[in-house]
């Protein structure tokens, strides 16, 4: 039934009253650490990025005055090798990730037509482990101890003998910091996609950016999790001389460049896609009239979002891989052009059918096309291996990457913060400030990039800092670095333009470029709200504004004093629920303190304080759970006339549960990678298998069997506690059960060769580690359910933290089952 | 869902065929797979080219069994299914035409 009747007309003004007394921030500084609202935290994620990226700016134009003459005096080496490090490391983990995060969180509940993400409190815990780990590693470059080994930490000259001092530490720890708030983000947008869409908006017709986003949040789920370990084993080989990249010892340097271009390569598309994503949602408006080929370009995504993770071996191919394996993934190189190519006709054909018009965000878009389309084809020649064996690590390699991205993300995201801005600020623009911005910063970067191919073609190589016996890179040098300085100052006019917007621009009218999208359907600027009542069938596009500010729309104002938003089946978008969301709280900036002194730690080497920086994430991670129960049954909400769904306390198919499964899907790739690491290493590495251990393998067989069988008892507590009307004796026996089987691990952990002796001991080590963290999280998820079934959270309809318990028991069995397995089989053979 | 199930199938087909032949190829390298004849070729070439064509067989499976339904949803796994039979394909083409293990 997808006929919902209107709800009656109210005052618009009362409703806006009554709902911004709900979802404001507080006032002042205690706004800054308390807010979780979507808006406020995805325009503090943009802001943030924007200063990292004029950082990044900053350290580009110092490469430039480098390597502007042959012996350029400018820099030392030491301080030049941090700059391009930090440089790359800022552009790609500080500025182009977090600011698609931003932009996603920001906008994403406007255009689905939602209230707010559906975690507030995480968007804002992702804010601040960015803020803090990004601010730690710009802060290392002023203590002189910043990364210096290349955005890619390549070992061995980011392992302890060639970087002996901190700076290599800066980026595992501060990197793997900031990535906390990328797979919050992933999750995030995965579950608000799903779940949190206008009431009967399918999936089939939600907007395009909702498409690109979504398949964004698919790849960063599946993406991240290998550079994450990447990064840990680093760390360990670096902290605690567990050898996962020494050669001397099992491991094998190739391993770091795996896992890292296993991240490294689909990033590049997951940076692109949110830009298309703006592309296609400003092309046919600015064109005047529809998307050409909607179905096409979901399917390009589709084939972009796989095909991407099977390219990765393209930056690695001049390191001695075999011819067979080189094919493979040259084919897939060139091959994934076909979907880019597939968009990109849909836009140009989009544009041929329509009358463009050359606003502002149109030139962005423009430029988009005169740079990304150079990008991609200079892409294609880098695929195939002869080519790249000459181009290989010469600065023709730097000219593509920059107009793949600068091309596939800058112009675009330029063009969207033009498109957006009248609904961030309420104000339209002063005019011409942007055209020259466009201008400076269109022909600023050709004439730094354009001519860098060429160079790259004369041999030169990346990273140098000075070129004394190569008299003919100098002018090609000079020229991009002239080019280079026009280009900051077309940025640094865009950011004038921008503040002058913002406090001098006219008040824009509403749906200043008459999109159809549900993001104008509101006031401008956006209210912290987004809408007064929720669009429906009835109300599904942008001339439905008033309307809704008037409440004829589903769940109109805030009466019960609650952040409520609907949540839908994930594909028909039936409504299936409300979920009352958190309100304003600090939670989160404390649990990323409690997280970022464990960093921290990390970082100064008190590694035997580090336990408190744990407990004290733990702590907070309990506390997150306290506001997400209630100890009686909902009334049931009525959303529109005849229409009355249930609260989110008295369902099972939870926000929270879809988010627990995105989580694990992210958690299982870590595993995949750690299988994947195994599995290389002992195929590929030299020095295996590890040397003949001491210990018996009966015992050790007998105790894995004991540990498997404790967590199998666990699961089947989970289990019947799902469907007990008392499930107390059930969580009680599954806390017990985990305890023991931790406590059963550790006793096999004491079994183990000294993980510093082989590879192969350390990433034993590492699984058991993976199994033990993960038994802590069902014994806290145990407990949990435990406290909510004994504090009257749990009843008929109420199943509190059980059916989270249940789905992370169920994985820890499955991945504690390999883990055992692989334990006990590498001592056996 | 189970329509865009279905659209997922057949990359994630080419998914597991890709890592498997990968993983295998690896494993046939280290263990000089490509040094034992076998009928008119090789070990190595013989189980790679193998599991490419019943992985090619599989994906032809989905083309035909698998689009159902109307509209968007139809063409959206007609797309898919399509999608994994020419990215099988095309990446791993390589099995029956490269030398398997020799490298710079």
């Amino acid at each position: 039934m997808t006929d919902i009747p209107p709800n009656k007309a109210q005052r618009a003004l009362h409703l806006h009253r009554e709902l911004d007394k709900v979802w404001a921030d507080l006032p002042g500084l205690r706004g800054f650490f308390t807010s979780v609202n979507h808006g406020t935290i995805g325009l503090r994620f943009m802001a943030t990025a924007f200063v990292f990226f004029a950082i990044g700016g900053v350290l580009a134009m110092m490469i430039r005055a480098q390597l502007a003459t042959r012996q350029g005096a400018f820099l030392s080496s030491e301080l030049y090798n941090q700059i391009f490090t930090m440089h790359g490391s800022i552009m790609m983990f500080l500025f182009a990730i977090p600011l698609l995060e931003g932009l996603a969180l920001w906008l994403l509940p406007k255009i689905l037509g939602a209230r707010d993400m559906a975690f507030p409190r995480l968007s804002a815990l992702g804010y601040f482990c960015y803020l803090f780990g990004g601010t730690t590693i710009v802060l290392s470059l002023i203590f002189g101890v910043a990364p210096d080994g290349g955005w890619f930490m390549y070992v061995p000259l980011s392992d302890k003998t060639y970087t002996p001092g901190v700076n290599a530490d800066v980026w595992l720890l501060g990197v793997t910091f900031v990535e906390i708030s990328a797979m919050a983000a992933a999750v995030e947008i995965t579950v608000t996609i799903l779940r949190c869409r206008a009431a009967y908006m399918p999936l089939t017709k939600m907007p395009l950016m909702a498409w690109y986003l979504l398949g964004t949040a698919a790849m960063m789920l599946i993406g991240f999790p290998p550079l994450i370990l990447g990064s840990i084993l680093l760390e360990l080989q670096r902290a605690f001389d567990w050898p996962f990249f020494d050669i001397t010892r099992g491991g094998d340097p190739l391993l770091w460049q795996h896992l890292f271009w296993l991240f490294g390569h689909p990033e590049v598309y997951i940076i692109f896609l949110p830009a298309a994503g703006a592309l296609s949602t400003i092309i046919p408006v600015l064109s005047r009239t529809k998307i050409l080929g909607y179905g096409a370009i979901v399917a390009a995504i589709l084939g972009l979002v796989f095909l991407s993770f099977g390219l990765w071996v393209h930056h690695m191919f001049t390191v001695g891989i075999p011819h067979m394996a080189l094919a493979f993934f040259s084919a897939a190189s060139a091959l994934v052009a076909v979907p880019t190519a597939v968009q990109v006709f849909a836009w140009i054909g989009t544009m041929y059918e329509g009358r463009v018009q050359f606003r502002l965000p149109m030139l962005y878009i423009i430029g988009f096309f005169a740079t990304f389309v150079l990008g991609g084809l200079t892409g294609v020649m880098l695929a195939m291996v002869p080519f790249n064996w000459q181009a290989h690590d010469t600065a023709f390699v730097t000219a593509h990457l920059h107009y793949v991205l600068v091309g596939g993300f800058v112009f675009p995201m330029l063009a969207a913060v033009t498109w957006w801005m009248p609904m961030i600020s309420g104000r339209w623009r002063v005019a011409g400030l942007g055209e020259s911005a466009f201008w400076l910063i269109f022909i600023g970067f050709h004439g730094t990039f354009f001519i860098m191919h060429l160079t790259g073609l004369l041999g030169m190589p990346r990273r140098i800092d000075a070129y004394p016996d190569n008299p003919e890179w100098e002018i090609l040098n000079l020229v991009s670095s002239i080019f280079g300085m026009i280009q900051a100052a077309g940025f640094a006019l865009f950011a004038f333009d921008m503040v002058m917007q913002w406090l001098f621009g006219r008040r824009s009218w509403r749906n200043p470029w008459r999109a159809p999208t549900l993001d104008w359907a509101m006031p401008l600027p956006a209210p912290s709200y987004n809408f007064a009542s929720l669009p429906g069938p009835v109300h599904d596009n942008a001339t439905a504004i008033l309307p809704l500010a008037k409440g004829e729309g589903l769940l109109p104002g805030a009466p019960r004093g609650h952040r409520e938003t609907l949540v839908v089946e994930p594909a028909s978008g039936k409504p299936d629920h409300i979920a009352v969301l958190a309100s304003n709280t600090a939670l989160p900036v404390l649990t990323s303190l409690a997280i970022g002194s464990f960093f921290g730690l990390m970082l100064a080497g008190l590694y035997w304080l580090t336990p408190i920086g744990i407990v004290a994430t733990l702590v907070m991670a309990w506390r997150w759970g306290t506001i997400m129960g209630v100890d009686y049954d909902p009334p049931w909400i009525e959303v529109a006339p005849l229409l009355t769904l249930p609260t989110h306390f008295s369902v099972t198919n939870t926000l929270a549960y879809t988010g627990c499964v995105a989580l694990l899907v992210a958690d299982g790739t870590v595993f995949a990678s750690l299988l994947f690491g195994l599995g290389f290493l002992n195929v590929v590495a030299p020095n295996w298998p590890a040397p003949e251990t001491g210990w018996a393998t009966g015992m050790m067989g007998l105790m894995a069997l004991a540990a498997f069988l404790v967590i199998l008892a666990a699961t089947f507590a989970g289990r019947k506690a799902a469907t007990s009307r008392d499930p107390r004796v059930w969580t009680r026996v599954g806390f017990v059960c985990a305890v023991l089987g931790l406590i059963l691990m550790a006793g096999l952990a004491t079994g183990l060769d000294d993980p510093r002796r082989h590879a192969g001991d350390a990433l034993r080590a590492v699984m058991l580690g993976y199994v033990a963290v993960h038994a802590i999280v069902v014994a806290m998820l145990a407990l949990r359910s435990d406290r909510d079934a004994r504090t009257g959270r749990v009843g008929p309809h109420r199943r509190g933290a059980i059916p989270a318990w249940q789905l992370f028991q169920r994985f820890l069995l499955f991945t504690a089952t390999i883990s055992l397995t692989v334990v006990v089989t590498q001592e056996v053979l | 869902m189970g329509w865009l199930l279905r659209s997922l199938a057949g990359p994630v087909l080419w998914a597991v065929l890709f890592s498997a032949v990968y993983a295998l190829h690896g494993i046939g390298c280290a263990g000089g797979w490509q040094n034992r004849p076998f009928f008119w070729t090789d070990l190595q070439h013989a189980v790679l080219a193998g599991l490419w064509l019943t992985g090619i067989i599989a994906h032809l499976i989905l083309v035909r069994y698998l689009p159902s339904g109307d509209g968007i949803k139809q063409f959206l796994i007609i797309a898919g299914t399509v999608i994994g039979l020419v990215s099988s394909a095309i990446t791993l083409f390589p099995v029956v035409i490269i030398s398997s293990c020799l490298s710079l």
